[in-house]
């Protein structure tokens, strides 16, 4: 059942990644180059709009809170993230858009893309203590922290529960509405 | 470019990343990269997770990455047919599905793709062709940057900025801005650098 789930979910998420042009580099790219903003009023929406449904569902009682997923905040995130900026920028994908690249027309340089992210897990498998010691993932420990307190087993900044999960949604949507379908004028393409 | 519909993919999406973690959690990507390469890295080194019943996951590892939260990695490498794993095998075929499904309704945008063999009015594509390491080095590199990045970050554009900011995660937010700090400016200077050699990127 859980496979299953995992296939329609997964092939889902592969269908709407597709769809909404993420598997596609240049788009990306174009993104970033703030030169065609379309994808990123689509994600800001579409993240804005998820979180609508999610405090919904909190409010009707039909979500498992179990099934939140919040990660921890630290240092490690931020170096992480300055590392990831690099990539992203340079070639206009990231792990999951690559991998659904691998079943489109773009499949050659996703595929090179998938082997470097492989050796690149790797590479961090084998530093991950190196960095322990540094101290790194202890430097600015917030722990699993959330904006809202919708699960006591989270800390949280603001106790307004699910309430806060909708107005933040909602502003994403509006921010999204908001950002120009063209940003900066560029003679690429 | 399409203007009237990118509300109707935004609510496709928006659905997906709801439904996922209705069902049975948000979705993310970047940690079957560290299980699949970890299968192949045990697969070479055996000695490298070992089975230790004393803990709940049932292994241990050498390696400390491996090895973190009970062995948690290790029992994923180590029985990797699960939930995460298969979800993300099943990315691709979602994406095969809808570039079946829109490949003649979009013929004209599917051309925009960097796929060049795509598009044959391109000169250059002989010049490209012979060059294999310039064509795909660049992604390789760029991948390994993306995974050791979001390895380091525990997560990445799926878990730390989709799921994490619907709900509400710090992270997210903190992995948004220092993504986009670095991979906006990198976007934009290399796109210019492209465009001083001549070359259509």
């Amino acid at each position: 059942m859980e496979i299953l789930l995992a296939i329609i979910l997964g092939g889902l998420f592969g269908f709407a990644l597709y769809l909404v042009g993420a598997s596609n580099p240049k788009k990306l790219l174009s993104m970033l180059r703030l030169q065609d903003l379309s994808l990123m009023k689509i994600i800001v929406f579409g993240i804005g709009f998820s979180s609508v449904l999610l405090s919904i569902a909190i409010a009707l009682g039909i979500f498992n809170i179990s099934h939140l997923s919040i990660k921890s905040t630290h240092l490690g995130v931020v170096v992480g993230g300055l590392i990831f900026g690099f990539g992203f920028g340079s070639v206009g994908t990231c792990p999951g858009t690559c991998v659904a690249a691998t079943g489109t027309n773009g499949i050659r340089k996703a595929i090179a893309a998938v082997i470097g992210g492989l050796v690149g897990a790797f590479a961090f498998s084998l530093t991950y203590g190196f960095w322990k010691n540094t101290g790194l993932f202890k430097a600015m420990d917030l722990g699993k922290l959330t904006l809202f307190n919708i699960s006591d087993k989270f800390p949280s900044v603001f106790e307004i529960g699910y309430l806060g999960l909708l107005i933040v949604g909602i502003l994403l949507m509006v921010v999204a509405y908001a950002i120009p379908l063209r940003g900066r004028k560029n003679k690429v393409n | 470019m399409k203007s009237k519909n990118w509300i109707a993919k935004a609510l496709v999406l928006g659905t997906v990343f709801f439904l996922a973690a209705l069902i049975v959690k948000p979705v993310g990507v970047s940690t079957q990269f560290s299980v699949l390469s970890g299968i192949v890295h045990s697969t070479i080194d055996p000695d490298v997770i070992s089975e230790d019943n004393s803990r709940e996951s049932g292994y241990r590892s050498s390696n400390a990455y491996y090895d973190k939260s009970e062995g948690k990695l290790a029992k994923d490498i180590k029985n990797p047919l699960n939930y995460d794993f298969i979800f993300v095998l099943a990315i691709p075929v979602g994406a095969y599905i809808a570039y079946m499904v829109t490949k003649k309704r979009n013929k004209k945008e599917l051309d925009d793709t960097l796929e060049l063999h795509e598009i044959p009015e391109i000169p250059k594509l002989p010049k490209q062709k012979q060059n294999l390491a310039k064509l795909y080095l660049p992604s390789f590199i760029g991948g390994f940057l993306l995974l050791y990045g979001a390895r380091m970050a525990d997560g990445c554009t799926s878990g730390h900025m989709m799921s994490g900011i619907m709900q509400g995660s710090v992270s997210g937010y903190i992995f948004a801005a220092a993504v986009f700090a670095v991979a906006i400016p990198t976007a934009i200077i290399i796109g210019m650098r492209h465009n001083s050699k001549g070359g259509a990127k």
